[in-house]
C-alpha cells in the first residue's frame, strides 16, 4: 500500500471532519507565523540597544521604542499558544473519532465473518490489528500528518525570515543540513530495527516465562530448576544487551545532532561575525540567526524519522483494510417469508471440501430426518460430522448438494431467522466471562429465571448452580468461578435446549460428561422435545444407542444407516465401536 | 495442615493502585544496582563535566563573541567563566585571530560536552539495565521454587507480567531518574551564572517557576484520573473484542451480532469521550509549557534592556538570559513527564517485591536422610490422610504397603483421590510427617529434589517445551547423554515415529505440540521419564482414545517401563488394570479394595459391580 492508497482510503474517515481537519491545519500555520516573528521582534529589540551602546542619545525614547517590542513579543506568543491548542485540539479530535470508526467497522465487519477467515486470522493477529493498528492510524491521521504539515510550515516560514534578513547568511547556515537529515534517517532505520528486535525479544522473554509456568509442575517434578534458570539467563541476558543497545544508537543520535549542528553555529558565529565587521548584517540579525536555527533545525531533524513514521502509519492502515475488505464467505437473503418451521430435513447429495485440501470432508451424503426424530451421527474424528452440523447453520455453503428444511433449501431463508431456527450446540463449550444465567440465555437476555433453572435442570446443572453461593448469578472467568470441563460442556448444553428450536444439532456434547449423566440428560431432553427434531453427534455408542436412527460417517460418507439393534446386529463398523468401548470404559467406574 | 495453606493468593489479582513515591521501595530497587555502582559514579562523573561545558557554549557566544569580539565591550565585572581571558591567551600564543579561537573552543566544547552526555547515558543504560536483569533473574529464581499450593492459586499471566512487564516499568522509571540530574545539574549552573550577572532579571524569572511546577502538578493530577479511565477503556475494549472473537460461532449461532455491536459501541463511545477529554488537555498543557517561556523575551528585553542601556549590564549578558531561556523550565518538564512513569513503577515495585517476599515453599528437612546409591523401592502409606483445603480430605486413612517391584492398578472414579496420591509421592505437596515412607524411610526427611530424582511421573497432559524432541526428552539434564536419550526412546517405541519426523530426534517441537499426536506425545512422555531410570514410577494414563496400533505400542513401552521398578498406574484401560499385580481400588478418598483381578470379581464388591455393568450389554446380545 502506497502513501496514494492510504490516503485515499482514509479520506472518508477524516471527510466527515474536513471542516476541522483543514482549518486546523490552518492555524497551525498562524501559529508558525507567530512563533517565527518573536526572534524577528527581539532582533529589533537587541538592534535598539546595540544603538544605545554606540550612542547613548538614542537612549532617551526606550519606552516608546523597546515597549512596543516586548508588548509584541508577548502577544505572539499569546496569539501562538492560543491558535496552536485549538488547532491541535480540532486536528486531533479527528484522530480520535477516526479511531472510533474504524474500530465499530472492524468489530461489526468481524462479527459477520465465517470459520474460514478465523482459521486464516488468528485472534491474536486480529487483536493485534484492532489495538496496535488502528492506534497507528489515529496516530496517521492526527500525529504523522499533522507533524508533517508543521516540519513544512517551520521550515517555509523559517526560512522566508531569515532569507529576508540576510540571504547569505541563510545559505551558509544550510551547508550542513543534508548531513543532519542523511544521519538522522540513518538512525532513524537503525533505532526502528533495534526497537524491533527489544520487542520481539521482550516477546521471547514472555513467552519463555509463560511456558515455563505452564509445565512448572513438569520442571519442578523432573528437577529441571537449574536448567530452567539457565536458559532464562540466557534469554534475559540477551534482552539487556538489546537493550542497552537500543538505548546507545538514541543516545549517540542524540550527540551526534548537536555536534553537526554546531557546524552551523559556527557559520554563524565565524560568517556572521564577517557580515557584521562588514556592517552587512546588524548584531540583532546576527542573534536572531541562532533563534532561527533551532527553530530550523527541528524539520530538518525529523525529516528523516518521519519517513518511518509514516512508513508505519501506512503499514498499519494496510493491516486494518485487508480486514475490513475480506468479503463475508456466507451471503444472506433478504427474503423476509418467514413460515412456522417443523423442522423436517432432506439431505441431499452434500459435499463439501476444504480450502487447500484435495479430499472431500463430506462428499455425496444423503438422508432425511422427520419432524419430530432424533438423529444420531457417529463417526472417528475426523469422519466429517463436524462439517457435516456447520452445514446446517451455514457456518459454511457446501460444495454441492443441498440442505432442505420443511422442503426448503436452507439458502432460501435469511440466516438470522435459519440460525433461530436451528441450534447448533458446539464441541467447545465456550463461555463468556458473564453470569452463568446470562450465558444460559446467551441468546436473549430477556429470558426469565425460570426458563433459565428449567433448562439447567434439564442439562444436569442444578446441582452445580445450587453449589454456589450466588446461583446463577455466579460470574464464570478468570474473574469468577472456572467450571470444571463437564460443567462447561452442561452450561452450553443449557444455553442451546433454553431455546427450544424446531432443530436442535447437539455436536460431541457429552464427551466430558459421565455416562450416568449423560443417561440423565437425553431422557429429560427425550421429554421436552417432543415433536421437534434432534440431531446428536457423537463417538461414544452410549450417546447414540436411544436415536431413531443412526447414521455412521466414515472419511465423509455415510457407511452404515440404521438403529440401533439393526446395526449390532449388521456385525459392522457400527458394532466393533461398541464392543471395544465396552471394554475400554472401565475408566468409567 | 502448613500455614501456605491459609494465604490470602488473591493479592495477586488485586489491581493495586500505586502509590505516591516509596523511598523503601526505590532504596530496596537500589541494592540490585549495588554490584554496578562503580558504572554508577563514572556516569554521574560525566554527567556533572557534561552540564558544566554545556553552560560554557552559549557563554562563548554570548560573552565572549558579542561581548569581546563584535561590540567590543567585554565588560569585565561581569562573570564570563574565565573564557574571555582563556580566548585572548589562546589567541597570543597561537597568533590567531581571537574569533578563530573563539570558534575552536566552541568547536572542541561541543564535542567533548555530547561525547561526556552520550557516555553518560550508555553508562546509565547499563547501570540500570544489568540491575534489572540480576532483580528480574532473581523474582525469576523464587517463582520457580514456589510450591504447587501456589501455582494453583495464581493465574500463570499473573505472575508472567510481575517478571516481564513490571520488571520493565521499572527501567522506564530508573532511567528517568537517572536522567533528571542532567537536567537539573545545568538549571543549577545557570542559575548562579545568572544570579552573578543580573539579579533582579533573575528573581523576575524565577517568579514563573512555581507557576509552571503548579500547572504541572495541576495537569497530572488531572491526567492521571483520565489516564486512568482510558487504560480501564481500553482493556474493556479488547476484553470485549477478544471475547467475541473467542466466542465468535456461539455469538452468530445465537443472533447476537447486533446486540454485541451495541454492547462494544457503547464502551467504544466511552473510551472515545476518555481520549477527547485527554486530548484536551494535553494539547493545552503541551502548548502552553512549549511557548509560554517565550513570555521571559519580553521581560528580559524590557527589564535586561534597561540595564544595558544604563550599562550596568552588557548586551551580551542579555542575549545570554534569552539563550538561558529554555535550560530554564527544562527541568520543571521533565519532572512532569516523570511523573506518571514514577507512579506505574512505584506499582510495579509493589507487585515484584510481593512476588519476591512470597515465602510459601515446601517442608523441608532440618536433618536430610542418607540415601542409598539404589532404593529397592518398597512404598509404605501409613493413616496417610490428606487434603488441600484444610477440613476437607482428598485422602482419608490410606494404609498400604506396596512391594519392591510390584506394579500397582489404581481405579477410581473422578474426584476418588486417585491424582492426589501421585503429587504427594512426587512431593508436589506437604503431607504430616511418618505417612508415607520409601524404602522404610520416611518421605518427609527426604529433601524434595532427591525425592522427585526417585520417583519418575508421567503426567497425563505430556508437557512439551519448545526445543527439539532430543530437548524434550532430556530436560536439560546434563547426565542424560544424547545416545542415552536416543535408546530410552528406543525402548518405549518411540524411536519409529520420531525417525520419520522430518528432523529426527532434532525436530523441533512447539508448547502445543501440534506436529504430535496424543499417543506420540504418551511415548515421549515415557521416554522422558525412562532416560532418567527412577527406581519408582508413576503413571497418570492417558484418557484420551488413541487408535489401536499405537495402543498396542503404548502397551509394551508400559511393560518395558515397569520392568524392575515399583510401578503405581492410575489406569484407565482394562489391558493395564489386569496386567497389574494388584489392583487399589479408592472411591472417596478411602481404599475400598484391594487385590488381583480375580480376587476382586470374587469378592463382589465395587470392583465386581462396576465391571458388571460394563458386561451386562454384552450378555443381551449374545
Amino acid at each position: 500500500m502506497n502513501v496514494l492508497i492510504t490516503l485515499r482510503r482514509l479520506a472518508p474517515l477524516v471527510q466527515t471532519h474536513a471542516l476541522a481537519f483543514w482549518g486546523g491545519m490552518l492555524g497551525l500555520l498562524a501559529a508558525r507565523l507567530f512563533e517565527a516573528y518573536i526572534p524577528y521582534l527581539l532582533k529589533e529589540g537587541i538592534d535598539y540597544l546595540a544603538a544605545t551602546q554606540a550612542d547613548s542619545k538614542v537612549a532617551i525614547d526606550f519606552s516608546a521604542k523597546l515597549g512596543p517590542i516586548a508588548l509584541g513579543i508577548a502577544g505572539c506568543v499569546t496569539a501562538q499558544i492560543i491558535v496552536t491548542i485549538i488547532s491541535r485540539i480540532l486536528i486531533r479530535r479527528v484522530g480520535v473519532y477516526a479511531a472510533f470508526e474504524l474500530r465499530n467497522q472492524l468489530f461489526n465487519h468481524l462479527q459477520h465473518q465465517g470459520p474460514i477467515f478465523y482459521s486464516g486470522y488468528p485472534i491474536g493477529d486480529l487483536m493485534a490489528r484492532a489495538i496496535n493498528d488502528i492506534t497507528r492510524v489515529r496516530e496517521l491521521i492526527a500525529g504523522t500528518s499533522r507533524t508533517t504539515m508543521v516540519l513544512v510550515f517551520t521550515a517555509v516560514v523559517g526560512l522566508v525570515f531569515m532569507l529576508n534578513l540576510s540571504w547569505q547568511l541563510t545559505l551558509a547556515v544550510l551547508i550542513p543540513a543534508p548531513l543532519i537529515t542523511f544521519f538522522a534517517h540513518y538512525y532513524a532505520k537503525r533505532i526502528f530495527l533495534k526497537s524491533q528486535k527489544t520487542q520481539e525479544g521482550f516477546a521471547e522473554l514472555s513467552t519463555f516465562v509463560q511456558q515455563n509456568l505452564n509445565g512448572i509442575r513438569t520442571v519442578q517434578a523432573m528437577s529441571q530448576e537449574p536448567y530452567e534458570l539457565n536458559r532464562f539467563r540466557e534469554a534475559n541476558q540477551r534482552f539487556a544487551d538489546d537493550n542497552i543497545a537500543l538505548f546507545s544508537d538514541s543516545s549517540a543520535i542524540g550527540a551526534i545532532m548537536p555536534v553537526i549542528a554546531a557546524v552551523s553555529t559556527l557559520i554563524i558565529i565565524g560568517y556572521g561575525s564577517h557580515l557584521y565587521a562588514t556592517d552587512q548584517i546588524t548584531l540583532g540579525t546576527f542573534t536572531a540567526f541562532f533563534s532561527y536555527l533551532a527553530l530550523l533545525l527541528w524539520p530538518i531533524r525529523e525529516a528523516g524519522s518521519i519517513v518511518t513514521q509514516w512508513q508505519r502509519g501506512i503499514s498499519g492502515t494496510a493491516r486494518v483494510f485487508e480486514i475490513l475488505d475480506h468479503p463475508p464467505e456466507i451471503s444472506d437473503t433478504t427474503e423476509s417469508d418467514h413460515p412456522e418451521l417443523t423442522g423436517r430435513i432432506q439431505v441431499r447429495d452434500l459435499s463439501y471440501r476444504y480450502q487447500n485440501k484435495n479430499k472431500d470432508a463430506l462428499s455425496a451424503v444423503s438422508f432425511n430426518v422427520d419432524a419430530g426424530e432424533t438423529l444420531a451421527i457417529i463417526g472417528r474424528v475426523g469422519s466429517g460430522k463436524s462439517t457435516l452440523l456447520r452445514l446446517f447453520v451455514r457456518l459454511l455453503d457446501p460444495s454441492e448438494g443441498e440442505i432442505l428444511l420443511d422442503g426448503r433449501p436452507i439458502q432460501s431463508f435469511p440466516l438470522a431467522y435459519l440460525r433461530q431456527n436451528v441450534c447448533l450446540v458446539l464441541q467447545d463449550p465456550f463461555l463468556f466471562a458473564d453470569s452463568l444465567g446470562d450465558n444460559i440465555a446467551y441468546d436473549d437476555p430477556a429470558r426469565t429465571t425460570e426458563d433459565i433453572m428449567r433448562s439447567a435442570e434439564i442439562a444436569a446443572l442444578t446441582g452445580t448452580i445450587e453449589s454456589f453461593p450466588e446461583g446463577i448469578a455466579t460470574i464464570l472467568g478468570e474473574r469468577g468461578v472456572t467450571l470444571s470441563g463437564g460443567q462447561k460442556q452442561r452450561a452450553a448444553l443449557a444455553r442451546g435446549i433454553i431455546r427450544m428450536s424446531p432443530l436442535l444439532v447437539l455436536d460431541d456434547c457429552f464427551s466430558a460428561v459421565d455416562t450416568e449423566t449423560e443417561e440423565h440428560i437425553l431422557s429429560g431432553l427425550k421429554n421436552l422435545r417432543q415433536g421437534l427434531t434432534t440431531l446428536i453427534v457423537s463417538n461414544r455408542v452410549s450417546t447414540a444407542r436411544h436415536a431413531d436412527q443412526i447414521i455412521v460417517l466414515d472419511e465423509g460418507s455415510i457407511i452404515e444407516t440404521g438403529s440401533h439393534d439393526t446395526l449390532l446386529a449388521a456385525n459392522g463398523f457400527y458394532s466393533d465401536l461398541e464392543r471395544k468401548q465396552r471394554f475400554d470404559k472401565v475408566s468409567a467406574l | 495442615m502448613t500455614t501456605s495453606q491459609r494465604r490470602d493468593h488473591a493479592i495477586f489479582d488485586a489491581d493495586l493502585p500505586g502509590k505516591a513515591m516509596s523511598f523503601a521501595d526505590l532504596g530496596r530497587i537500589l541494592t540490585w544496582a549495588k554490584p554496578h555502582r562503580g558504572l554508577a559514579t563514572v556516569s554521574l562523573a560525566l554527567v556533572l563535566i557534561a552540564s558544566f561545558l554545556a553552560i560554557l557554549l552559549p557563554v562563548i557566544i554570548a560573552r565572549v563573541v558579542i561581548d569581546g569580539i563584535l561590540i567590543e565591550h567585554p565588560n569585565s565585572t561581569l562573570p564570563d567563566l574565565g573564557l574571555i581571558a582563556l580566548t585572548q591567551s589562546l589567541s597570543e600564543i597561537s597568533e590567531r585571530s581571537p574569533l578563530i579561537i573563539a570558534c575552536l573552543l566552541y568547536g572542541v566544547l561541543t564535542i567533548v560536552c555530547h561525547s561526556a552526555y552520550h557516555l553518560h547515558r550508555v553508562t546509565l543504560a547499563k547501570t540500570v539495565m544489568y540491575a534489572l536483569r540480576d532483580l528480574r533473574q532473581d523474582l525469576f529464581h523464587h517463582i520457580e521454587y514456589r510450591p504447587s499450593t501456589f501455582f494453583d492459586k495464581v493465574a500463570v499471566g499473573r505472575i508472567m507480567t510481575r517478571v516481564t512487564n513490571d520488571v520493565q516499568a521499572l527501567f522506564e522509571m530508573l532511567m528517568g531518574v537517572g536522567m533528571l540530574v542532567g537536567e537539573f545539574v545545568p538549571f543549577f549552573i545557570a542559575l548562579g551564572l545568572m544570579l552573578a550577572i543580573d539579579v533582579e532579571l533573575t528573581l523576575y524569572l524565577l517568579t514563573a517557576l512555581p507557576v509552571f511546577a503548579g500547572l504541572t502538578y495541576i495537569f497530572r493530577m488531572a491526567t492521571r484520573k483520565i489516564y486512568r479511565e482510558i487504560r480501564n477503556s481500553v482493556s474493556q475494549l479488547n476484553q470485549n473484542l477478544q471475547e467475541n472473537l473467542s466466542g465468535i460461532q456461539v455469538v452468530q449461532l445465537s443472533n447476537r451480532e447486533s446486540l454485541n455491536f451495541a454492547l462494544y459501541k457503547n464502551v467504544n463511545q466511552e473510551n472515545q469521550r476518555q481520549e477527547i477529554k485527554a486530548v484536551k488537555l494535553e494539547t493545552s498543557y503541551g502548548a502552553f509549557m512549549d511557548n509560554m517561556v517565550n513570555m521571559a523575551l519580553a521581560a528580559i528585553l524590557w527589564v535586561g534592556g534597561g540595564e544595558v542601556v544604563q550599562q550596568t549590564i552588557s548586551l551580551g549578558s542579555l542575549i545570554l538570559f534569552t539563550q538561558f531561556v529554555d535550560m530554564f523550565i527544562r527541568p520543571i518538564r521533565v519532572l512532569g513527564q516523570q511523573y506518571n512513569t514514577i507512579f506505574r513503577a512505584m506499582a510495579s515495585a509493589e507487585r515484584i517485591f510481593q512476588a519476591l517476599d512470597w515465602d510459601e515453599q515446601l517442608k523441608e528437612p532440618q536433618a536430610p536422610a542418607v540415601l542409598p546409591q539404589r532404593l529397592s523401592g518398597e512404598i509404605t502409606f501409613r493413616n496417610l490422610t490428606f487434603g488441600y483445603e484444610p477440613g476437607l480430605p482428598v485422602l482419608e486413612d490410606i494404609n498400604l504397603t506396596i512391594r519392591a517391584g510390584e506394579k500397582i492398578a489404581i481405579v477410581g472414579p473422578t474426584g476418588s483421590g486417585k491424582s492426589t496420591i501421585i503429587r504427594l509421592l512426587a512431593r508436589a505437596y506437604d503431607f504430616s510427617d511418618d505417612s508415607i515412607f520409601i524404602d522404610g524411610i520416611d518421605l518427609n526427611t527426604i529433601p524434595s529434589t532427591d525425592v522427585r530424582r526417585r520417583v519418575g511421573v508421567v503426567m497425563q497432559d505430556f508437557h512439551i517445551f519448545e526445543g527439539t524432541v532430543l530437548e524434550n526428552i532430556r530436560l536439560g539434564n546434563p547426565e542424560i547423554s544424547r545416545s542415552a536419550a536416543i535408546e530410552a526412546a528406543r525402548w518405549v517405541n518411540a524411536e519409529t515415529f520420531i525417525l520419520s519426523l522430518p528432523q529426527g530426534f532434532d525436530t523441533p517441537l512447539n508448547e502445543r505440540g501440534q506436529n504430535l499426536s496424543q499417543g506420540q506425545r504418551q511415548l515421549l512422555a515415557f521416554a522422558r521419564v525412562l532416560a532418567r531410570n527412577p527406581e519408582i514410577l508413576i503413571l497418570d494414563e492417558a484418557t484420551a482414545s488413541i487408535d489401536t496400533e499405537t495402543e498396542q505400542e503404548i502397551q509394551s513401552a508400559l511393560a518395558t517401563l515397569t520392568q524392575d521398578r515399583t510401578s503405581i498406574l492410575i489406569a484407565h484401560r482394562l489391558q493395564t488394570i489386569q496386567e497389574a499385580d494388584r489392583i487399589v481400588v479408592l472411591k472417596h478418598g478411602k481404599i475400598r479394595e484391594v487385590g488381583t483381578h480375580g480376587e476382586l470379581m470374587a469378592l463382589g464388591g465395587i470392583y465386581f459391580t462396576l465391571t458388571q455393568l460394563q458386561f451386562q450389554d454384552l450378555r443381551s446380545i449374545q
